[in-house]
């Protein structure tokens, strides 16, 4: 087993970057193409807690080397089931995911949260993220730790670029929440805009 | 948003989508939500999305993770104190 884990903070509040975080793969992000599709299977609030309990199914565009593509099947598109708990009580979303394509051949689990950073709660918050990366593939050392060698750097990539395409998505997110209040705002003083109910 | 993995549902998706995220931004995350508005918007996508998994042959994939995940679930449907 090879793991992969990392740390990143965002100039932005715990409840941007929680909400912009349902949008991260969305056309504001030019940085990660290979998410091509991202599916709710479900979705609903523990009335105890509070926590919003998501289901998704993460459609991705093969980038695996093609030897290692080839020994694994050949197959264009893989796919991801994530289960996220956010929990509005103590600021914190959790995002936990596995690959569900060639699980019987390699096993990634990745375990993602955002919280607000201590120092400066309202303003800046912590993307923690920890990948656990198991070849299985008999008594074939050598080609379990290379693909677990290749699936970690692959990880690596897909993190600079995950958190580039993001900081996108949150710049354009702020930028379109102010306009909206700006236009809310200039409606409410607006005869005009009121009747045009925009 | 993003795209279905179904592109017959992406118009259904995109509509529960954004109603989604006005609900999570504006009433979730401020703790007044009450009712899920969203919730016929999520069984017209729902419909078309699970027939599709169905076709793929993901739904049975879906089922075996959903069993795999219980510790996760476990673990973090409880908060922190």
């Amino acid at each position: 087993m090879k793991i992969f884990q990392q740390n990143t903070e965002f100039d932005y509040s715990w409840e941007e970057v929680s909400t912009s975080n349902w949008q991260k793969y969305g056309p504001w992000n030019e940085k990660t193409p290979h998410v091509v599709a991202v599916d709710t299977l479900s979705r609903n609030v523990d009335p105890e807690t509070g926590i919003l309990r998501t289901e998704r199914l993460i459609t991705c565009k093969q980038s695996a080397p093609r030897w290692l593509n080839q020994f694994l099947g050949g197959q264009d598109t893989s796919v991801v089931y994530e289960t996220s708990y956010v929990d509005p009580a103590n600021k914190k979303v959790t995002m936990c995911s596995m690959n569900l394509t060639w699980n019987d051949l390699l096993s990634v689990r990745e375990t993602c949260t955002y919280s607000p950073v201590s120092s400066a709660p309202n303003a800046k918050t912590l993307f923690h993220q920890r990948a656990e990366v198991t070849a299985f593939c008999g008594g074939w050392q050598k080609i379990k730790s290379k693909i677990e060698e290749m699936t970690v750097e692959r990880f690596q990539q897909n993190a600079a670029k995950g958190r580039e395409g993001f900081e996108m998505v949150l710049e354009m997110s702020r930028k379109v929440f102010a306009e909206q209040r700006e236009l809310l705002r200039l409606q409410q003083d607006s005869q005009i805009l009121k009747q045009a109910q925009i | 948003m993003s795209a279905s993995l179904a592109p017959e549902c992406n118009q259904v998706k995109e509509r529960y989508d954004n109603c989604f995220l006005k609900w999570y931004s504006e009433k979730y995350l401020r703790g007044s939500a009450t009712t899920d508005e969203c919730a016929s918007l999520f069984k017209q996508y729902e419909q078309c999305l699970s027939k599709a998994l169905k076709d793929k042959g993901i739904d049975k994939m879906i089922k075996d993770a959903r069993d795999d995940n219980r510790e996760n679930d476990a673990e973090h449907m409880r908060p922190k104190r």
